[in-house]
């Protein structure tokens, strides 16, 4: 250890998992996780000063897509704006809200014009503020820190296959309430990362539906490697009062342009596994131009019934049966933000096997809303 | 008093001193940079502190951007630093790695 409040730190995470894994639980943890608070506060003497010179300015960003994913050969069109916008106030705050416009069209069985729905839902819409170098709070609508899916890498820009994650739903995708996150040194090798949430029940308006639920991720980052493993928890405070668990892996390689990620998670209503990677073709030697833009990617998947049943499951948004999917597809990227995508599926299953094809393109945008500092 | 009523005040209790430290801790840190000098955000920076700088941005960059997403290009520095604040919070990088990767993207 480089200095002797890693130590500490150590000594206070250590509590707090012994706590945590007790008998007695949350309430019983709660004076722990106030002295991690306390403990946090009085660090700041070390604290790395403040903002840089330049000023942070109201950013528009956002992505727009459209595909064709066709299931069972049956076509549906998907098309999609997703604006976020971020506006930083001050030093240390920061307000960002994600909407999601999806419209989904499909033809009626036996023939005729696309129809559908245009659903229009809010993810996020939080106040970010960032009280020192190891706690930022965050409070409002969040998208929930459960596994790293849906935090970090749902975007359609981002993800490398379109398809969701079987697992996907088996956790509150955002929650109403107040969290604490943050980042922090814990040696010279290693990075920890925690965030823990409160979420109060909304059934007010359908764009804002959250559960009341409690939960938290902690992960461990190892630079030097670039591996990254991690661990999330959430209990529902209401109706089934279940728990929920799960581990997320994810590796950046060193060597080769390669990334992996990983989930598995687990509760009442199921439990599943995802394991993804994508693969860009920069090293290879001919075609260079078209090849440093390429990636491959590949998906495999697996989810298994809970024991609340399929009706339940189906509720939530999960497959009716045991399912096991696998999935191929080449990103094509054809300038910084824009990406032609391509995949194949196939996903078996007692209900019956299908096949799922997706082509599509996802655009990022990133509109400064004030002088952006450029030269 | 029952033992639940007595756990959930001793609970209230332990949140109030827990905002009221998490206030002093912020106040001391919006106090400026004065007390708490680091080259990080040093505004003299020498060529070879820069250099240093700009090598260990470009290590966390890859490091903690690439980990989720292709790396983006680097945007005009006002935008930089909001996207920087977006993915202190989202990714929670830490703060170091936050501002060595915008002194990268941005120098």
């Amino acid at each position: 250890m480089d200095n002797p409040a890693e130590l500490e730190w150590s000594l206070v995470l250590l509590y707090l998992c012994k706590k945590a894994g007790s008998r007695r639980g949350l309430r019983a943890s709660l004076p722990a996780w106030t002295l991690l608070l306390f403990f946090l506060s009085f660090a700041t003497a070390q604290a790395f000063p403040q903002s840089s010179d330049e000023k942070p300015v109201s950013i528009l960003t956002g992505t727009a897509g459209y595909f064709n994913f066709i299931t069972a050969g049956q076509n549906q069109i998907d098309e999609q704006v997703n604006p976020v916008l971020l506006v930083p106030l001050g030093d240390r705050w920061l307000v960002e809200s994600r909407m999601e416009c999806e419209g989904a069209f499909q033809r009626p069985p036996g023939g005729g014009p696309y129809g559908g729905q245009v659903s229009k839902n809010l993810d996020y819409a939080q106040a970010d503020y960032i009280a020192n170098p190891y706690v930022t709070v965050t409070m409002g609508r969040f998208l929930t820190p459960f596994g790293i899916f849906n935090e970090r890498l749902y975007p359609i820009w981002i993800r490398s296959l379109q398809q969701d994650p079987l697992i996907l739903p088996l956790s509150a995708e955002s929650s109403d309430g107040m969290m604490l996150r943050g980042g922090f040194p814990a040696s010279a090798k290693t990075n920890l990362t925690y965030a823990v949430y409160a979420s109060a029940v909304s059934t007010d308006h359908n764009n804002l539906q959250s559960d009341r639920n409690v939960g938290g991720r902690v992960s461990i980052f190892f630079p030097g490697t670039r591996v990254e493993l991690g661990a999330s928890f959430q209990r529902l405070l209401q109706d089934s009062r279940t728990n929920a668990f799960g581990f997320h892996f994810a590796w950046l390689s060193t060597r080769l342009p390669l990334n992996v990620h990983s989930e598995y998670a687990r509760s009442n209503e199921g439990s599943g596994y995802w394991v993804d990677g994508a693969y860009r073709l920069s090293q290879l030697h001919f075609w260079q131009k078209a090849m440093r833009r390429t990636e491959l990617a590949g998906r495999a998947e697996q989810f298994f019934m809970g024991s609340a049943g399929w009706e339940v499951a189906q509720l939530w948004g999960l497959p009716a049966a045991n399912t096991r999917e696998g999935e191929f597809g080449v990103n094509y990227y054809l300038r910084d933000g824009l990406k032609a995508v391509a995949s194949y599926g196939r996903q078996f299953s007692p209900a019956g096997n299908l096949n799922l094809w997706t082509v599509g393109i996802a655009y990022r945008f990133l509109i400064p809303l004030g002088r952006s500092g450029a030269q | 008093m029952s033992g639940g009523a007595m756990k959930t005040r001793i609970a209230i209790l332990f949140c109030a001193l827990a905002l009221g430290a998490l206030a002093r801790s912020s106040l001391a840190y919006a106090e400026g940079p004065s007390a708490r000098k680091d080259a990080v955000s040093s505004p003299v920076v020498h060529n070879s502190d820069a250099d240093a700088m700009r090598v260990q941005g470009e290590l966390r960059y890859r490091a903690n951007c690439g980990r989720c997403h292709a790396a983006p290009r680097k945007f005009p520095p006002r935008m930089m630093a909001t996207v920087l604040r977006h993915m202190r919070v989202r990714a929670t990088i830490t703060d170091e790695d936050m501002r060595l990767v915008l002194f990268y993207m941005t120098q």
